[in-house]
């Protein structure tokens, strides 16, 4: 179905409703799984995707979670002074509007893991857990644009929750014009967080920072579109990102809030106390 | 009429401060009819303002990429990093922070088990190599237990010959439970596991519990006493509970063995000799009464309702918690029969333990 984008100019709003700078309403939790090592659910918007971290473990054709992941070697696989970051995805068959089948070997999901792992072994201190291996398994339950963002978003926080220690939060999230690169409109506006119908049918980019800073980690642009309109898409996607740590990190401190309540975990120090002396 | 567009409302009500920013920052918005491209944003930098607030006052909780200090004086320990060429000690993983004199770390919320020499720890065997297993406890990596750590038959001062490691698995085999003490340490963090004690050794007639998540202060913590034998209600005889640093927890029918007994002093080795060859290393388990297995099942819901319940797994709450556990079964409907301790029962056992 082809979106009309030419409403856009006439009430500034977007076919959700949305004005140019807001995200979907983004909602997540860790700990989702007791069994895991570390665990988390997101959404944003429509997508929803589910994460579990493995490890660091030893890896083992017995202990692996099974399944080929992007990054894995073969046979040296862990052997390194580093832990090795394993990323695998699964798509539901159930997540888009028509139902697809996607297969193992299927090369945008491919894709995905490797930009996934890449992402998160560039933030992880890896180099602490030599022969060692970092499974982490992503669940597509619903699909509605800005995939790979959801996707690096809940395996930043899986790998939060397991407790591997990392430079900083990877958060991501994309950004796109609202018109079409045919059009060649100048005076475009950028768009934050775009959504399965935007996607479809403006360039768009995906953007991953490394926590507060202004350091992006990923940049994925599958689609054409001038190269003039491309700082102000990339400008908006960085702050969206920053955005989208702020949600993230919030998330993390009330789990951690609510453990030192339950008296799980035992209180620290306060930052004040330590500046006194 | 003209249109008017209403600002979405949150689906759960949150606090009245922010509410009231994000209803007049819309309003402002919409009566200007469109949005500035190079402003910036108020919606950007509120919530950053919101969480430094929060740090310095509501909880102690840090998280990956926090400043800590920028003060020289403080040295960095685990959880945290320094940047090349600054002196900030900044956070990588989330949690509390402990400071030793002028060292500074972070305590995760959560993480694999890290081993330390001395603790006690269940593992199970994962693999079986020449000279060594390699065994699962937990951690990052697999410990290895050497055959010369283990107490070889016919008494703890033989040497070890060919023939042992030829029959290597007559002792331990892929799947089998132990517990044992952390010996060594290596630099890469592997750790290198002993049971050349009476006290440790392999694991039988009883049931195994893995807590996960331990480390970083929840689960199993180091405490005086992680092994101890007690009296079951409702007639179910004696239980071993062993609960490993790292997580492993086993609780088991307890057996006597000739170490208990006043006189194996005066035989020394010689007593130790038959009690090793034949006990040590059987797979065989005893016969359990049915009351026993009752009552080792309730402590294994004693022990996974204080774990989902957020509470701490030691010796006293382990030992509270049944108490409270027997009391709830005799109460219901099932009598003592009754072990069920998930969901509502879980909680029940959890708040009573919490009360008092």
């Amino acid at each position: 179905m082809p979106l009309d984008t030419s409403t856009y100019n006439l009430a500034l709003l977007r076919v959700d409703g949305r004005r140019w700078n807001e995200l979907r309403r983004v909602h997540a939790q860790i700990r989702t799984q007791a069994a895991a090592d570390g665990s988390s659910y997101l959404e944003m918007g429509h997508t929803k995707v589910m994460c579990v971290v493995t490890g660091p473990s030893e890896p083992g054709p017995r202990r692996g979670t099974g399944g080929g992941g992007a990054g894995g070697g073969g046979a040296a696989a862990g052997a390194g002074a580093k832990a090795e970051v394993v990323v695998s995805i699964v798509i539901a068959g159930f997540s888009s509007v028509d139902r697809k089948r996607h297969g193992r070997g299927d090369k945008r999901t491919l894709e995905l893991q490797s930009t996934v792992a890449n992402a998160l072994a560039a933030s992880l201190h890896t180099h602490l857990f030599p022969h060692s291996q970092v499974n982490i398994s992503l669940h597509v339950l619903s699909q509605d644009g800005s995939l790979l963002a959801a996707l690096i978003n809940a395996a930043t926080l899986a790998c939060v929750d397991a407790g591997i220690p990392m430079t900083d939060y990877v958060a991501a999230c994309t950004a796109g014009s609202t018109s079409t690169y045919a059009a060649n409109d100048e005076g475009a506006d950028p768009l934050l967080d775009l959504n399965h119908q935007e996607e479809q049918e403006l360039p768009g980019l995906t953007v991953a920072t490394l926590g507060e800073s202004d350091r992006v980690v990923v940049l994925v642009c599958e689609s054409r579109v001038q190269v003039s309109r491309l700082e102000g898409m990339l400008a908006v996607g960085v702050d969206g990102c920053k955005q989208v740590r702020e949600i993230l990190d919030r998330v993390v401190r009330e789990k951690g809030r609510r453990m030192v309540q339950e008296g799980t975990v035992e209180k620290g120090i306060g930052l004040n106390e330590m500046d006194v002396d | 009429m003209p249109i008017t567009i209403l600002a979405p409302r949150p689906s759960r009500p949150i606090r009245a401060d922010p509410e009231d920013n994000v209803s007049s920052a819309s309003d402002t918005d919409s009566e200007a009819g469109g949005v500035e491209l190079d402003g910036d944003l108020p919606m950007t930098t509120r919530p950053s303002k919101r969480a430094r607030l929060t740090t310095s006052t509501a909880s102690d909780i840090v998280t990956p990429g926090e400043l800590i200090t920028d003060d020289p004086q403080w040295m960095r320990g685990h959880g945290t990093y320094v940047t090349p060429a600054t002196t900030a000690i900044i956070s990588s993983v989330a949690g509390t922070i402990t400071r030793t004199n002028k060292l500074l770390s972070v305590r995760p919320l959560r993480a694999r088990y890290t081993p330390e020499v001395g603790d006690l720890v269940v593992g199970r065997i994962v693999e079986v190599q020449a000279k060594r297993w390699r065994v699962d406890v937990g951690s990052t990596q697999l410990a290895s237990l050497p055959l010369s750590a283990i107490n070889l038959p016919g008494g703890i001062l033989r040497k070890r010959t060919e023939t042992d490691e030829l029959q290597i698995r007559t002792f331990f085999a892929e799947g089998d439970l132990l517990v044992a003490e952390v010996q060594q340490l290596f630099a890469d963090g592997g750790a290198v596991l002993h049971t050349r004690s009476l006290k440790y050794g392999k694991l039988r007639n009883g049931v195994f519990v893995a807590v996960s998540g331990t480390g970083g202060g929840g689960g199993v913590v180091r405490s005086r006493r992680q092994v101890w034998t007690m009296d079951a209600a409702n007639g179910g005889g004696q239980i071993d509970v062993v609960l490993g640093v790292n997580g492993y927890v086993w609780i088991s029918k307890h057996v006597e063995t000739a170490e208990a007994d006043g006189n194996s002093k005066a035989a020394g080795i010689t007593n130790m000799e038959e009690n090793v060859s034949t006990t040590m290393y059987s797979s065989q388990n005893d016969r359990i009464e049915v009351e026993t297995m009752r009552e080792i099942a309730r402590l294994r819901g004693v022990v996974t309702a204080l774990v989902e319940n957020g509470l701490r797994v030691d010796e006293d709450m382990v030992m509270r918690g049944y108490h409270e556990a027997v009391e709830m079964a005799m109460v219901s409907a099932g009598g003592p029969d009754d072990i069920y301790l998930g969901g509502e029962m879980g909680q029940q056992l959890a708040a009573a333990l919490k009360g008092t």
